[in-house]
């Protein structure tokens, strides 16, 4: 036993480390947050900071506010509207009989693949015919468009361990469709559903491509707010570590509640835990 | 139609269209606007021109191959690292899973994975900066190494974009390769014990051929992620110093969004494209195929 315990100790020294790697890099920026300009960069480093020295987080917020707010609506937003087209579609593919079914379900998952940067010039062009562009509602189009392939391929792996008997004791009672989705199938995949919610969130709450091509002024997100804090001649690095850290709460929040879900919405649903 | 027709077409129909007007039409348009030569701010002044913006990126435009070089040189290097780190990992999370500590310390190490990417580029700026940064001051204190421009010289900049990309996943390799080592059966373990065999038997021939589906999984799936490759280099070395972490997507968003060439940036977005769907019809095949493989066990 005591080569065991040994062995433990070891590899938990290993694991420790690996861990410090992933994490110390973060820590890093978040004490930064908390210094001003000359402590960031002072030589030897100030390795713990003046926690009360919030400076930076102040003057990141008055400045950038409605950029969170926006950050905030079109994340929220496209997460809604990701969930109202995918639940029912990932349904319908796990539930329904119909020629051509697999197929559709590769041609939506294909389209999870293609390059967002491939279609962000033609989308620029209709967005600006249809007057859009600028736009939070174009931004939350966009990003939902971006993100129901994952959405219905995520939902429909979970959809699947409903038990079909359950689902066709129901039709045979005479329930339809609808009634089975909303009474059956949505309150029995709620961790599910909660996890498909969680990464759309994240994802559109990190996008900066689409953002860069379609936002002006008015629709700007907080990702594209910190970009151009880094665009300047001069850096002030305060700000961009407090923004930094702002950016990184909700991500970082979430993974911790995502937890077992995390690897089979990576895969999109391809690995169950 | 009767009426059950109706309602399941309902919960379809409406996802199929969006997808085809918002994700589908986007790309068949941009196949058509690089057959022309135009500029996003005079689009109503636009010459056809066949096949000239592909021939002119695929034999005489350098910084274009640099920029496919690029990529696939990034893609490879950091999935390699991540697969074999990813690995390391998994087997140590694989042999400590009773401890109680090891699950705490495994949600720290994949906090990476889902940070802003932007972020990370950032984080990374900042510990990189050459004279002030705190990578600089280790390095110099510890390992007596004079610091050097990490990524305003090409090649550190190129081993640097590839070492932040593989900072972010190989988290993500870690724990879908510990999915995978979970599924391995405990008899084969025993039964390996009491033949005698070693770790490096073990390794080779249970281990890796029970998690090959998910290492698979994660190489395309990364790969696809690789292709388009923008937020970090966007952040840290825009494409330079010259062209030397110069990408595909950073290319393209380059030509169309800075020189406002769009025909040209829109074959970039085809030739990416076509990358993409190869990868794609893979993944497409393997994700299906793990997941049946998943199902029945």
């Amino acid at each position: 036993m005591r080569t065991s315990a040994r062995k433990n100790i070891i590899l938990l020294a290993f694991a420790i480390f690996f861990m410090l790697i992933f994490i110390l890099p973060n820590l890093w920026m978040l004490f930064g947050s908390f210094k001003d300009q000359n402590a960031m960069f002072s030589l030897p480093p100030i390795w713990i900071p003046d926690f009360t020295y919030l400076k930076n987080f102040t003057i990141m917020l008055s400045q950038s506010y409605m950029y969170l707010i926006n950050s905030l609506i079109v994340t929220i937003g496209s997460t809604i509207v990701t969930l109202i087209f995918s639940l029912p579609t990932a349904f319908g593919l796990t539930f329904f009989i119909f020629r051509g079914q697999n197929f559709l379900a590769d041609w939506i998952l294909s389209t999870r693949m293609l390059p967002p940067v491939a279609a962000a010039v033609p989308l620029f062009i209709l967005f600006k015919y249809l007057n859009l562009l600028d736009s939070l509602f174009a931004l939350i189009i966009v990003y939902t468009a971006f993100n129901i392939p994952f959405a219905v391929w995520v939902s429909a792996s979970f959809f699947r361990r409903i038990p079909m008997d359950l689902i066709e004791a129901s039709r045979i009672e005479g329930a339809s469709w609808f009634d089975i989705f909303l009474k059956i199938a949505v309150p029995l995949s709620k961790g599910g559903i909660a996890t498909v919610a969680i990464f759309v969130f994240i994802f559109s709450w990190n996008e900066l491509l689409i953002a860069l091509f379609f936002t002006v002024s008015d629709a700007r997100t907080f990702p594209i707010f910190i970009s151009a804090q880094v665009s300047q001649a001069q850096i002030i690095w305060g700000n961009v570590a407090a923004a930094t850290v702002i950016q990184s709460i909700p991500p970082i929040l979430l993974t911790i509640f995502l937890q077992k879900n995390i690897v089979s919405g990576l895969t999109l649903g391809a690995v169950k835990n | 139609m009767n009426r059950e027709k109706i309602e399941k077409t309902l919960f379809i129909l409406p996802t199929c269209l969006f997808l085809l007007a918002i994700s589908i039409f986007p790309f068949i348009y941009s196949v058509y606007l690089s057959a022309f030569q135009a500029k996003l701010t005079k689009m109503h002044r636009k010459f056809f021109i066949g096949w000239e913006n592909y021939q002119i990126l695929l034999f005489e435009d350098d910084v274009f191959l640099t920029a496919i070089q690029n990529t696939f040189t990034i893609a490879f290097s950091s999935i390699t690292i991540e697969i074999i780190l990813g690995f390391i990992m998994a087997k140590i999370f694989f042999e400590i899973r009773h401890l109680k500590i090891s699950n705490a310390i495994r949600t720290i190490s994949i906090l990476p994975i889902m940070l802003t990417p932007l972020c990370v580029g950032l984080v990374f700026l900042y510990i990189l900066n050459p004279t002030l940064g705190i990578f600089s001051y280790i390095v110099e204190t510890f390992f007596g190494l004079e610091p050097i421009a990490y990524l305003g010289q090409p090649i550190p900049a190129k081993i640097s974009i590839i070492c932040i990309n593989s900072w972010q996943w190989t988290p993500f390799m870690m724990i879908l390769l510990l999915a995978g080592l979970m599924t391995v059966p405990s008899e084969q373990y025993e039964a390996a014990k009491i033949d005698g065999a070693n770790w490096y038997h073990v390794m080779t021939k249970i281990e890796i051929p029970s998690i090959l589906s998910f290492m698979l999984l994660g190489i395309v799936l990364r790969l696809i992620e690789c292709i388009r490759l923008f937020d970090i280099i966007y952040v840290t070395t825009r494409g330079g110093p010259g062209i030397a972490t110069e990408v595909m997507a950073y290319f393209t968003y380059r030509t169309e969004f800075r020189s406002f060439q769009i025909g040209t940036g829109s074959a970039s977005a085809v030739i990416i494209l076509i990358i993409s769907i190869i990868v794609t019809t893979i993944a497409v095949t393997l994700l299906r195929r793990v997941e049946r493989n998943a199902d029945f066990s």
